[in-house]
């Protein structure tokens, strides 16, 4: 089944606005506030085999879609297409943070912070070679997560003293046990296979203040796709993105002393809750001496990620810059010292 | 220390012109019949006779291949006087040296009294011996004298002084004038400063150059690093504060360790050590406790 948005007054193409978080008509300027939207899919069931073909709602043309797509454009007429069997039942999301940031936002913030770049080629700079720039809901997991740890520990506690002629050294040992109570809240994992997941955990955070119940109409006019994970099979990811404030957490339960030999650690972490949401990022596909090179932005907060070329220019001036400076520093410093020392 | 450096100069020319009155005889007599060819002045009968005798038979060989008096010197005390100044005063008196009077002379003096433990370097020895290497010297032989061992402890004296004074000192450009009396203060003073700079890592040019490219490599890899974009979430982002504590936990005391170390003295390493005596005779110098 397809969703296709058209416009009550006049019968084009609704898309979303990022602007103003509506359904909006390009042709006749009309709003339409999704949050007041009906909404059925999430009860409709439909068989996982239903349809292979779909045609657009339009003007009836073949979409071309992966078997993950779950909303895009009418490849033909441009309309923008929902495929709501992708999104139902088991594959519907529950929440998602619409696009605020829109297109044009999205390639001026681009641009911006390609000028920023310390050691990008200059001609790079210009980002004037943008191949395509395209907004895509990700599908993700917020895990709620639940640890429980349990540590022993050999602690010491190091006192000097003098006394007469001696300087004493004591060292206190204790045997120290903690038993700790971790909650971390929303754990987001990318369940796409497409995307880097390295790319997807420096986008983070998202404001999750701006999650909102699930419509298909904020899908109108970008890609969305639907999971290629399970939770289960993500959960492995989620506890590992926790493993390290885990540990951070538990070292700072032995902050009074002045050494901890960690005798066993017992980690059990559960997942309480996970959810799975659609987040907005847009991707950037860069031309640079024909090579691609793929940047991401976080769709909310606009920050962008993705490794772009390095000018050799620029690393070898940096380079004979901070070691000429660094060696006339230490010159002067050694300077001064020496004549303080005479 | 350049008011030091004046305040020794006027000193200096207080004790010249006190010298010049002083009747001279004396010590010159004293000298002439000190027994230049004995090493070992155990005051303080430390060392059996056959130790004695032992370490004034290595003394003289060590010695004539150094062409220097390697002279060890026990005392109960000092009567009342500081070991620097005994030494001192120990070099003017009797002017020993491997072959003449006021001659290349290395001298460890210890107090039993006030456990007082000094090593001197006369002319070559000086040299040879600054007072780094005293230094090295005297931090090798304390255990060994904190021990009583004090056969042990002159042993590796006469070796350790005896292996240095075949290797060129570090600052070889400031050689030796061989001229002991009143041109030597000045220069000691010079050795000091010159030497100084140039014995610590920091002030050496390639040392200098390598931490400026390393420093370099490191800013320029951290910004390359960088220009992809940081996680910028962290272990407060996600976790629930409210509800993750810690649950129980217990600190029992199992046990305790002291362990003691004698307190550094406070007049060691303070980079002086050397001097120069009443005599005019400059010297280096080390000293510490035991």
């Amino acid at each position: 089944m397809i969703l296709h948005y058209k416009c009550p007054s006049c019968g084009s193409d609704m898309s979303f606005d990022a602007e103003s978080g509506d359904l909006s008509c390009q042709s006749c300027g009309r709003h339409e506030n999704i949050e007041n939207y009906p909404e059925e899919l999430v009860t409709t069931r439909f068989s996982a085999d239903e349809a292979s073909e779909y045609h657009c709602e339009n003007c009836g043309a073949i979409l071309i879609t992966t078997a993950e797509t779950a909303a895009t454009s009418c490849s033909y007429c441009g309309a923008a297409v929902v495929i709501a069997d992708r999104l139902s039942g088991q594959l519907a999301p529950a929440k998602v943070i619409p696009f605020t940031i829109s297109k044009e936002e999205a390639m001026a913030a681009f641009q911006k912070w390609c000028r920023k770049g310390l050691l990008t080629p200059k001609d790079f700079m210009t980002a004037d070679r943008i191949k395509s720039i395209t907004g895509i809901y990700v599908p993700f997991w917020l895990f709620d997560l639940n640890s429980k740890v349990q540590v022993n520990a050999e602690c010491t506690r190091v006192r000097t003293y003098t006394q007469g002629d001696y300087i004493y050294t004591e060292t206190k040992y204790y045997d120290a046990f903690r038993d700790i109570n971790l909650d971390y809240l929303k754990i987001p994992v990318d369940a796409s296979v497409k995307m880097n997941d390295e790319l997807m955990d420096k986008l983070e955070p998202y404001p999750y203040d701006l999650l909102k119940d699930f419509k298909t109409p904020y899908l109108a006019g970008y890609m969305a796709e639907k999971y290629n994970f399970t939770d289960e099979e993500l959960f492995p990811r989620a506890k590992e993105k926790i493993s390290g404030y885990i540990d951070s957490y538990i070292s700072s339960t032995f902050s009074g002393y002045h050494s901890t030999r960690i005798k066993n650690k017992h980690i059990d972490t559960r997942n309480v809750k996970s959810n799975y949401v659609l987040l907005p990022v847009w991707m950037v596909s860069y031309d640079y001496k024909n090579l691609d090179y793929t940047f991401a932005m976080n769709g909310q907060t606009g920050k962008v990620v993705g490794k772009p070329p390095i000018s050799t220019g620029k690393v070898t001036a940096w380079f004979s810059g901070i070691a000429v400076g660094t060696f006339f520093a230490l010159k002067i410093v050694s300077f001064v010292m020496g004549g303080e020392l005479w | 220390m350049r008011e030091s450096h004046i305040q020794k100069r006027s000193l200096l020319v207080l004790l010249m012109m006190t010298l010049l009155v002083l009747p001279w005889g004396m010590p010159t007599a004293k000298a002439e019949t000190f027994d230049r060819n004995h090493y070992i002045y155990d005051y303080a009968h430390l060392l059996t006779d056959g130790e004695s005798v032992e370490l004034q038979h290595v003394a003289s060989e060590r010695g004539k291949e150094r062409e220097t008096a390697f002279i060890i010197i026990t005392l109960d005390d000092t009567n009342g006087k500081d070991i620097v100044q005994y030494v001192e005063d120990f070099y003017d008196e009797h002017g020993p040296g491997f072959n003449q009077p006021h001659g290349n002379t290395v001298i460890l003096a210890i107090d039993m009294n006030e456990r007082d433990v000094y090593l001197a370097g006369f002319k070559k020895a000086e040299q040879y011996l600054d007072n780094s290497r005293l230094d090295l010297i005297r931090e090798e032989l304390t255990p060994d004298l904190s021990d009583g061992q004090y056969y042990d402890a002159f042993s590796v004296f006469i070796n350790r002084a005896y292996e240095y004074m075949g290797n060129e000192p570090d600052n070889g450009e400031l050689g030796y004038t061989g001229n002991g009396s009143i041109g030597s203060p000045q220069e000691n003073i010079s050795y000091d400063i010159k030497g100084h700079p140039s014995k610590n890592i920091f002030f050496q040019s390639w040392f200098q150059l390598i931490v400026s490219l390393i420093m370099a490599g490191v800013v320029v890899m951290i910004m390359a690093y960088r220009a992809g974009g940081r996680v910028t979430v962290n272990a407060r982002t996600y976790m629930d504060s409210q509800r993750s504590k810690v649950v129980d936990q217990y600190d029992n005391f199992v046990r305790q360790t002291v362990t003691k170390q004698k307190k550094p003295s406070n007049n060691t390493n303070s980079g002086g050590g050397g001097g120069v005596t009443r005599g005019g005779h400059s010297h280096s110098g080390s000293r510490g406790k035991f």
